[in-house]
């Protein structure tokens, strides 16, 4: 145990090439890198882990972590939205040799299409409510907004939160984003 | 004693040797990092591959039964089913493919490709061959095919046969890692298409959708109690030019209720596209009807 950590420099620093055809992604992908304390080095340049963002250039040889990438066989798969510290993570994992995934990746496969359950679906009033929510809206502004009485923005609050199950204002507007991901046809 | 370990030494022998006789029907696909999936040989040059799993390129690298490398090139890929299609450069020794009916509980033999020209083999049964079903991305999907099988990832795409040595279809992952088989029904309805078009063309309008509840004011004059909300409109499509808007409620497509998506995904099948289609739609808190012409969907949509 004490012999390889040992082998880590002080700091943990890891030499990272950073793959974007896009170069404002690029740049704020460096920077993520970056401020997680590793160094960034040129594209082909000796790197202990590369980021690529999507698909992965042919004939990489080196540890690649993806985000959204189609090539789910790769050491790092996370979603193309991952955050700074599941980048970070992803990075130190990989670069000693683990496999990182997403509970999404897990959850992927060719599947069915999902239609919701009738009861629980939401009017039109109550999404343009859950909208307001999601901007963190008060029950107040949102009657100002919607133009309706307090009672009956707090009728539509207490009617999303049956519907969707969710106790807090954050998981309701967490479990409808997740249904509009889902749930979403397009025709 | 001995009769039943004869009987069991049989049943384990014909499986040994189906395994055996499966050797030409399937190829490794080459992938990154010394990895492979598996493609199962269609025709003599035709080699079917998981569309989901299949690396977004043109060229391949394959190894055949005996360890032949040969390179094919993509003939056509569909989400819609999870089938892409692969041209070899040359014919090779194929197997000829029967079409078989999966039955719950059947013993089920599903082959994969090793990667230097042998198989592998997994045994399980047909956990659940249910009715025809509508994929995620609006594929029709002849039956659901469920196996009791774990298969690898080098696997996938390989074909999984019944006890008569009848083709159930092409093995994939479903959702949470489960294992089914896209029937050999879909695969002979897609392949032709994918082979002649590359694609498999399906009708468009050009929106997002999401089920919402009709407000229980309009449910009598809509005469329904759900339909779907257009959430986007794709700039310069069909349903931009009929003028519909973010916020509308279809109810119907040409008299078809929305009340179910799966019965709206029939209408938009290849030979839909150029069609005129009545959309009846709840807008502004009154009924209306709308036509638009069905586009054909483009390639990133």
């Amino acid at each position: 145990m004490s012999d390889a950590a040992g082998k880590l420099s002080p700091l943990g620093r890891l030499r990272v090439a950073v793959h974007a055809v896009d170069l404002l992604r690029r740049t704020a992908l460096s920077q993520v890198v970056a401020e997680a304390g590793h160094v960034v080095v040129g594209a082909q340049d000796t790197a202990d882990v590369v980021l690529v963002d999507g698909d992965c250039p042919p004939g990489e040889a080196r540890p690649v972590v993806t985000l959204g990438g189609a090539d789910h066989d790769l050491p790092g798969v996370l979603s193309r939205d991952a955050g700074a510290s599941q980048i970070d993570a992803a990075i130190r994992a990989v670069s000693a040799g683990l496999i990182v995934r997403t509970p999404d990746a897990i959850d992927a496969g060719f599947g069915a299409m999902r239609e919701t359950d009738r009861h629980a679906l939401l009017t039109p009033r109550e999404l343009e409510v859950l909208a307001a929510i999601a901007e963190g809206m008060t029950n107040k502004a949102i009657a100002r907004r919607l133009n309706i009485s307090l009672h009956t923005v707090k009728f539509h609050v207490e009617s999303v939160f049956r519907k969707l199950g969710a106790r807090t204002r954050t998981e309701a507007v967490a479990k409808a984003s997740e249904r509009r991901r889902y749930e979403t046809i397009t025709l | 004693m001995t009769d039943q370990a004869n009987l069991l030494a049989q049943f384990s022998n014909a499986l040994a040797a189906r395994a055996e006789a499966a050797k030409n029907a399937v190829v490794a696909i080459r992938l990154a990092h010394g990895r492979h999936m598996t493609g199962m040989v269609w025709r003599s040059e035709i080699v079917i591959a998981s569309e989901q799993s299949l690396p977004r390129k043109d060229d391949f690298e394959l190894v055949a039964a005996g360890g032949a490398v040969l390179t094919a090139k993509i003939a056509g890929r569909d989400p819609s089913t999870n089938i892409a299609v692969l041209r070899l450069a040359e014919s090779i020794a194929s197997p000829s493919i029967s079409a078989g009916e999966a039955h719950t509980g059947a013993i089920a033999l599903a082959i994969g490709a090793d990667g230097t020209g042998g198989v592998s083999a997994r045994l399980g049964l047909v956990n659940l061959a249910g009715a025809e079903w509508h994929s995620s991305r609006g594929g029709l999907i002849d039956r659901r095919i469920v196996l009791d099988i774990s298969l690898a990832r080098r696997e996938e795409g390989g074909p999984v046969f019944d006890a008569a040595g009848a083709c159930l279809g092409m093995s994939t992952f479903g959702p949470r890692g489960q294992v089914i088989a896209i029937p050999t029904a879909t695969i002979e309805r897609i392949v032709p298409l994918l082979l002649k078009d590359g694609r498999v063309a399906r009708g468009w309008l050009g929106v997002a959708l999401q089920a919402v509840a009709v407000p229980d004011a309009l449910r009598e004059t809509a005469d329904q109690s759900s339909g779907l909300m257009v959430m986007s409109v794709v700039e310069g499509g069909p349903a931009a030019r009929a003028g519909i808007l973010a916020g509308d409620i279809i109810l119907s497509v040409d008299g078809t209720s929305t009340h179910r998506f799966r019965n709206i995904a029939r209408n938009f099948g290849s030979g839909s596209i150029g069609r005129k289609a009545d959309l009846r739609l709840i807008r502004s808190g009154t009924v209306i009807t709308v036509q638009a012409t069905i586009a054909e969907r483009p390639a990133d949509e």
